[in-house]
């Protein structure tokens, strides 16, 4: 009854001569895969049907999907995908007459072609991942993990497979649609990671709506807990450090210090905000458009200022609250480019630093500069900005868009766990007792 | 005094220029120092008087002038200072001749008894009766005639001082980047720009330049840099940071060197340096000797004091916000003297510990007020 082997279903896949080498031992693996579950399928339940190989999909692997599926080459992704993207454009940098120490930094590719089976809302996320509408550690953790549920609600698990199974191939090239849009954030990343957890550890025996439904409220806990409500504690905490009369410095947009000056700013704290902002991005000036840092009436008294005009303001503030892109476990702080310059100048005038950040930020590697990893932002994009004629031979615009602030320029960290100095970042999932991370 | 009121068409020179100043239509210390040296040497040329105080005191009274319409751009004083301090070596030499040798003779004991010796202490003018003739009532103009083409002289040579302080402060440029180094400037300045681009005749380096948000002269500079051939990245200003564990190398503008070593120097360059001295970089700054200023600035970190035009860091097109937000944009960072290690200038490379000497070699102590 359990003998029956893929071979003998030659109708729903690709013959064996015209399989590829790595598809061919993708195949023997599943098969053995599949063959070490069965005794215990048939163990437990006698009476169902022994479970065909995944190889039998409802698509049949195309030659170019095929090895990215595998679940190994999806695992090695997800480690280092930032690096992934880089080793793609070092071709690119090499081929221009540029220095040798700038080729990894990673070029986010122009216009991927949609390939293999991409849901349409990965495809309009990527979209918007590549052309810098959706931005920040936070929001593109948020729109993905949306996006995710979608594609979850609407997949189908094939017949003779299970949800359990198939589900992660299934979202892996969606992943790497993402990736190649823009290199993948450590919030995305540890997202993932956690969701891939959850996929492989749904029960088997359940039905196929109710393990989607709970796939997605397994996410929307995620984005509560992670973050929507990490934010809140971070909020309070945060607002107990701002007095009347303060004068806050904060770099850039950060998701997080914005909702801090705010919340400070309803419970009735009156203080000043400068605010540094540089380019690449320039992020500020939408964000005092929108009006949202100047709440009626009266607003908050805001200084704002390009980044070189720093020290002439650093001596006015009392503290300086920042955001994070990730945080590492040496207590480094990788964010926006121009992060490091502020922290640095508030150290040197003696201001404290506070970063705001939710523990799901946290990397487990340790950096030690940020020009090993980073990324640039395209010039293409931020071209408006910037009235120069056609770059001459010589001539080569690097915008690179994070930097990392060395744990020593840092005060405190503010996450969700409490303030904590930058030392002890290392012990947070220790603290959080590892479940999540 | 007839003299001491200089004719119509020097005065309106002298306004023209002092106008051009505040309205900002000349900018930059070698465009001032050029035009206040031209407007000196017409007022020299026309101007009557018959002895040296009136003399000095008509300089004194158009720099005080040209100084009062633009005190950010100190060149403008510089050269007032230097022009005099010119003038009255040329008057000690003209009116003592060989008796001025003996006194200048240095001797340890005098030198333990009264410190360093200041060749330009002025000698009461009754000694200085050689073949000039001071206050002659016969001959008011007499002294003007005999002392005026040494003085045409002395000024040309702080002119040609100045037109030649591009290649006197990069011929020594080899000497300070090597082969394959990563050098990070910022900010357009000329002298920077004529020390990378001589440098580059002998050497093969990069060179990284931060566009200088928000009057973004770095692009200037990255153009002019990559016309000269020089491998050249153009990086936002952000990104100093963490670039600086690559570069090998600091090399900034001025806009006016003070005497306690630290210096004013475009916004972005404090940043930069300091950056520059987390990382143990070297920072080294080009300038020429007229930005040499016999000022102090120990409590002001706020270096601007001066400020831009704030429409370029946030426009107009964003009508909402203008009433809404300050908006801030300084011009001058100061730079402490610890933050720099070399100024590299025409007169040769000091560590700013020794700018001071310079200085007093410079200018007469008695200028330093105009």
């Amino acid at each position: 009854m359990a003998t029956e082997t893929p071979t003998s279903t030659p109708g729903s896949q690709p013959s064996q001569k015209s399989m590829t080498k790595a598809e061919r031992r993708e195949l023997q693996e599943k098969q053995r895969a599949a063959k070490l579950a069965q005794p215990a399928d048939t163990l437990n339940k006698p009476k169902s049907k022994p479970k065909p190989p995944a190889a039998q999909k409802k698509y049949p692997p195309g030659p170019a999907e095929a090895n990215i599926s595998s679940a190994d080459a999806f695992r090695s992704h997800t480690k280092d995908a930032t690096s992934a993207p880089a080793m793609d454009s070092l071709a690119e940098a090499s081929k221009s007459r540029s220095l040798r120490i700038f080729s990894h930094f990673g070029l986010p590719k122009h216009g991927p072609g949609v390939k293999g089976d991409i849901h349409p809302c990965i495809v309009r996320l990527a979209l918007q991942f590549s052309e810098f509408k959706i931005c920040g550690a936070n929001a593109r953790c948020i729109a993905t993990l949306i996006a995710f549920k979608t594609v979850i609600q609407d997949y189908q698990t094939p017949p003779n497979n299970t949800l359990s199974r198939h589900l992660m191939t299934h979202l892996s090239p969606q992943i790497t649609h993402l990736v190649s849009a823009r290199p993948m954030s450590v919030t995305m990343g540890n997202a993932i990671r956690q969701l891939k957890l959850e996929i492989s550890g749904s029960d088997i025996d359940m039905p196929e709506q109710d393990a989607k439904d709970l796939l997605c409220q397994k996410i929307d806990d995620y984005i509560r807990d992670r973050i929507i409500i990490a934010d809140e504690v971070i909020q309070d905490l945060a607002c107990t450090k701002i007095k009347d009369g303060d004068t806050i410095l904060t770099y850039a947009r950060s998701s997080v210090v914005e909702k801090v000056l705010l919340s400070a700013y309803k419970q009735g704290k009156r203080f000043s905000v400068i605010v540094v902002d540089s380019r690449p991005l320039l992020e500020v000036s939408w964000t005092l458009s929108d009006d949202s840092l100047l709440p009626p009436p009266p607003p908050i008294p805001c200084t704002y200022a390009l980044l070189p005009a720093l020290p002439s303001l650093i001596t006015e503030a009392t503290c300086v609250m920042l955001g994070a892109h990730s945080l590492h476990s040496n207590g480094a702080v990788f964010s926006r480019a121009g992060t490091a310059l502020v922290a640095m100048m508030a150290k040197q005038h003696s201001v404290p630093v506070l970063v705001c950040c939710e523990t799901y930020k946290s990397s487990e590697g340790v950096m030690l500069d940020g020009f090993s990893k980073n990324e640039l932002a395209p010039s293409h994009l931020f071209r408006t900005t910037l009235p120069i004629s056609p770059q001459g031979a010589n001539l080569e615009i690097l915008n690179p868009l994070y930097d990392l602030t060395p744990p020593s320029c840092i005060t405190a960290v503010v996450t969700e766990v409490g303030l904590i100095p930058p030392s002890s970042i290392s012990s947070i999932p220790t603290a959080l007792g590892k479940i999540n991370l | 005094m007839a003299s001491e009121t200089p004719n119509t068409p020097t005065l309106r020179a002298v306004e023209t220029l002092a106008w051009k100043l505040r309205r900002r239509q000349i900018v930059g210390s070698r465009a001032t120092a050029l035009e206040t040296l031209l407007v000196l040497r017409q007022v020299i040329s026309k101007s009557r008087f018959s002895n040296m105080e009136q003399l000095v005191s008509i300089i004194r009274s158009v720099g005080r002038r040209l100084v009062e319409a633009q005190p950010k751009e100190h060149s403008v004083g510089n050269t007032v200072r230097k022009v005099l301090h010119h003038i009255r070596e040329e008057y000690h030499t003209a009116t003592r001749g060989s008796a001025a040798a003996s006194y200048s003779a240095f001797s340890i004991s005098k030198f333990v008894l009264l410190g360093q010796p200041r060749k330009q202490t002025a000698l009461p003018k009754t000694e200085s009766k050689g073949s000039l003739k001071e206050n002659d009532p016969d001959d008011p103009d007499s002294f003007a005639r005999s002392l005026k083409p040494v003085l045409m002289e002395a000024i040309q040579d702080v002119l040609d001082e100045l037109e030649t302080v591009y290649d006197n402060v990069s011929k020594n440029a080899q000497n300070h980047i090597h082969s394959d180094e990563i050098i990070l400037t910022l900010g357009m300045s000329k002298t920077v720009e004529a020390f990378l681009i001589s440098a580059a005749h002998n050497r093969n380096y990069t060179v990284m330049v931060l566009e200088t948000a928000p009057s973004y002269g770095g692009r200037d500079m990255a153009k002019a840099l990559s016309g000269a051939g020089i491998s050249t990245f153009l990086v936002p200003d952000s990104s100093l940071y963490g670039l600086m564990s690559r570069v090998n190398k600091v090399i900034l503008g001025a806009h006016a060197i003070l005497a306690n070593g630290g210096m004013f120097a475009i916004t972005g360059s404090l940043l930069a340096a300091t950056a520059a001295h987390a990382h143990s970089t070297p920072v080294v700054v080009c300038a020429g000797q007229f930005k040499l200023t016999p000022l102090w600035n120990l409590y002001h970190e706020y270096g601007a004091l001066d400020f831009g035009d704030p429409s370029q860091v946030l426009g107009f097109e964003e009508d909402s916000l203008v009433d809404k937000v300050d908006v801030v944009n300084p011009f001058y960072d100061y730079l402490q003297p610890n933050l720099i290690d070399a100024f590299i200038t025409n007169d040769g490379d000091h560590p700013p510990s020794s700018i001071y000497r310079l200085i007093k070699e410079t200018y007469d102590d008695e200028d330093n007020e105009l």
